[in-house]
């Protein structure tokens, strides 16, 4: 008892970085939150296009123009090259067509004429030209059986009218599945960097050469001495990630009672042993208190940074998230990564998902492996 | 009284270095045994062969007449140390790591209560128990050191150089309760540089060097073994030559030196040389500002067996 009594009276040095941790995770992932909720919103665009019709505004070539008007925004710009050039690259227009003259009765004709376009080659500018294709495919397709051009144009906007209803059947919601998961990619900073700091400091006093000579020698068994530190130093891990998960249901809600948000909870558990197990690794090399605080900079904000805590992975370059690889942070993000948008759960879909959190439990049992042999080495004298 | 300690014939080799080469001695119930040696000389290595801290090749050590292990957590009940180095808990207070240390021994929270208390009076630290050990000076954090050691009342206490670097009036304190625990019954193994403590502090001494017994025995005993009975010094400027040659002839000198206005004189036996000396200065005309007498120190015994300073 008197050993855990000791240990909480240490930890009760160490809880001003903890509530720093606590800080950071809250605000950065706050910060992050209140970002994805102005992006993940959908709002309906149209293209902005120039016309420029030579032709007279009558049969297809009407259709054409009206069509394109009803579903893209038509600028008005000068018809001067150097000035649609201009506007093409400050891109107050994304994409312009040029209707030929006579290009109406060339196309009834069957002469199939060319409609010049110039384009940005952004996604606004794919869509107007998909807009346009989609006109010229379908007319093409009705005039090889319908002669009269007034009839010719009523079908082909008739058909191009016509719309599929969309329902979006899943109760999930995804935009706060994301914020949970981005909740949880930081954490991976808070729980590594809180189990480092305390448990490397923790040991690092405990089993100091004289403190640990001083133990050695008294009437309690150091093998107990040991078992307790190690259940002292786990509960703190357990009762740190516990309270990570607490603040995530006061942050994101209801999403964590799904079977996504529990996962989320589970890998997040499995990352805590890991990190416990990178701690008392570290925290049996440490031999200088003050080491400490450079350690936990390198191990957790370095991880975070290469594994994509803070920055999303898809911005990373592939060589960074291939040395990623040998870091137990970058299984737990994919994980979390992968629950972002996971609709089911299933054993297809949990298979990956089983395979992290394995790959996890593997580097946990090789950083015990470790730390045992360093222990034993260290605790030889002579 | 029987024996506290028994270590027979102890061997310790690194590779094929002998850091303690077949030692036997024993510590009777309620003695202060003195261990003095140079750094190297073994001490240390012998008390952590004591204690089971470290492992070693030959020999074989008791305490209470029971064979100490490493897993002897009875013997070790009975067993206080107090190392060298300040083993404390930087981020406890005084009162905490006192605390601490006794628990490891005291599971019962009255009787530990009491004896933390006891603890703090005997170093003195009663009003410094909410103090944590970097507001302690190097003197306090050396009494709480001792106090953490010897707060579950051990019946056997070790003592590695506890007043290394420690002011006069903590070295007292300490010189102090060292004495009262042995009052109170403990069997005292003290290990240190300082032969005024030795003298003052020890029933029996042992002289250790490179892992072997040079000496041992109470500290009249050991100053029989010196050749010297009497030193005497005295502070003259100027002496000519011809009289350090004239105090050569006297018939006890065993020794003349003149450096520094400083005449040495040492004598084999201890008798009239004071007396002696005065009148032959006074005869020759010889004028002095001081003229004193000492016994041989421990340390003159040390420097005649080993042919070195302790402090080498």
């Amino acid at each position: 008892m008197i050993v855990f009594k000791t240990f909480l009276r240490v930890l009760n040095q160490c809880k001003v970085p903890i509530i720093l941790y606590t800080v950071i995770l809250v605000a950065f992932a706050g910060f992050n939150m209140q970002a994805s909720d102005s992006s993940a919103g959908f709002m309906a665009s149209k293209p902005d296009v120039l016309l420029i019709n030579e032709d007279d505004n009558t049969g297809i070539t009407r259709g054409l123009t009206e069509y394109i008007e009803s579903n893209c925004t038509i600028v008005d710009i000068k018809n001067d090259e150097d000035a649609i050039n201009d506007a093409l690259f400050y891109r107050d227009v994304h994409y312009v067509i040029y209707i030929p003259q006579h290009y109406g009765e060339d196309f009834l004709n069957g002469l199939n004429p060319e409609i010049q376009i110039k384009s940005t080659g952004d996604f606004q500018a794919s869509y107007a030209e998909m807009l346009l294709s989609r006109y010229i495919k379908v007319a093409a397709i009705y005039a090889r059986y319908i002669e009269d051009e007034q009839e010719l144009t009523a079908k082909i906007g008739h058909t191009l009218s016509k719309q599929t209803e969309v329902e979006i059947t899943s109760t999930l919601d995804t935009n706060r599945l994301t914020k949970s998961a981005l909740y949880y990619n930081f954490a991976n900073y808070s729980i590594l960097a809180g189990c480092v700091y305390v448990i490397c400091l923790i040991l690092s006093s405990f089993k100091s050469e004289p403190i640990r000579k001083r133990t050695a020698i008294s009437s309690m068994e150091y093998k107990k001495y040991n078992r307790l530190l190690l259940v002292s130093n786990s509960l703190f891990a357990v009762v740190l990630w516990l309270f990570y998960v607490l603040l995530s249901f006061v942050l994101v809600g209801n999403v964590m009672f799904t079977a996504q948000g529990l996962v989320l909870i589970l890998n997040s558990f499995v990352f805590t042993l890991c990190a416990l197990t990178i701690a008392f690794l570290i925290g049996n090399l440490v031999k200088n208190k003050n080491a400490v605080n450079g350690i936990v900079n390198v191990v957790a904000l370095g991880s975070s940074f290469l594994c994509g805590a803070f920055v999303p992975v898809e911005w990373l370059p592939n060589s960074v998230l291939t040395v990623a690889h040998i870091l137990p942070s970058y299984w737990y993000i994919q994980t979390n990564e992968r629950l972002k948008t996971m609709e089911a759960l299933n054993f297809g879909t949990l298979r990956p998902i089983l395979f992290n959190m394995g790959m996890l439990l593997v580097f946990a049992l090789v950083f015990t492996v470790a730390a045992n042999l360093v222990s034993r080495a260290k605790r030889k004298i002579g | 009284m029987g024996n506290v300690i028994e270590v027979q014939n102890l061997t310790k080799e690194y590779k094929n270095i002998k850091a303690v080469d077949a030692l036997s001695f024993e510590v009777r119930e309620g003695e202060i045994l003195g261990l003095l040696g140079p750094n190297g000389s073994g001490k240390s290595t012998t008390i952590n062969c004591i204690l089971s801290l470290l492992n070693f090749s030959k020999g074989s050590i008791k305490l209470f007449g029971s064979e100490m292990k490493p897993d002897a957590y009875e013997l070790k009940s009975k067993v206080g140390v107090v190392f060298q180095d300040v083993a404390v808990f930087d981020e406890l207070t005084v009162y905490e790591n006192i605390d601490y240390f006794c628990g490891l021994y005291i599971k019962n929270k009255g009787i530990r209560k009491q004896y933390i208390q006891d603890a703090l009076t005997l170093v003195g630290l009663e009003e410094f128990t909410k103090f944590r050990p970097k507001q302690l000076s190097g003197g306090l954090l050396r009494r709480l050191n001792i106090a953490c050691g010897i707060a579950h009342k051990p019946k056997l206490i070790f003592l590695d150089e506890p007043t290394v670097a420690v002011d006069p009036q903590s070295r007292n304190n300490i010189l102090d309760g060292i004495k009262q625990l042995r009052d109170n019954g403990a069997t005292i193994v003290y290990t240190t540089h300082y032969m005024e403590e030795v003298e003052i502090l020890c029933d029996r001494v042992i002289i250790l060097d490179k892992g072997a017994i040079l000496a041992s025995g109470t500290n009249d005993e050991l100053k029989e073994l010196a050749k010297i009975e009497e030193k005497i010094t005295v502070e003259i400027s100027n002496l000519d030559a011809r009289y350090i040659e004239a105090i050569k002839q006297f018939e006890t000198v065993d020794m003349v030196t003149y450096s520094d206005n400083l005449l040495l004189i040492t004598y084999q036996k201890g008798k009239n040389n004071l007396v002696a000396l005065m009148d032959f200065l006074k005869q020759e005309g010889i004028e002095y500002s001081k003229i004193y007498s000492e016994r041989p120190t421990l340390n003159d015994v040390f420097l005649e067996l080993t042919g070195k300073e302790l402090r080498d």
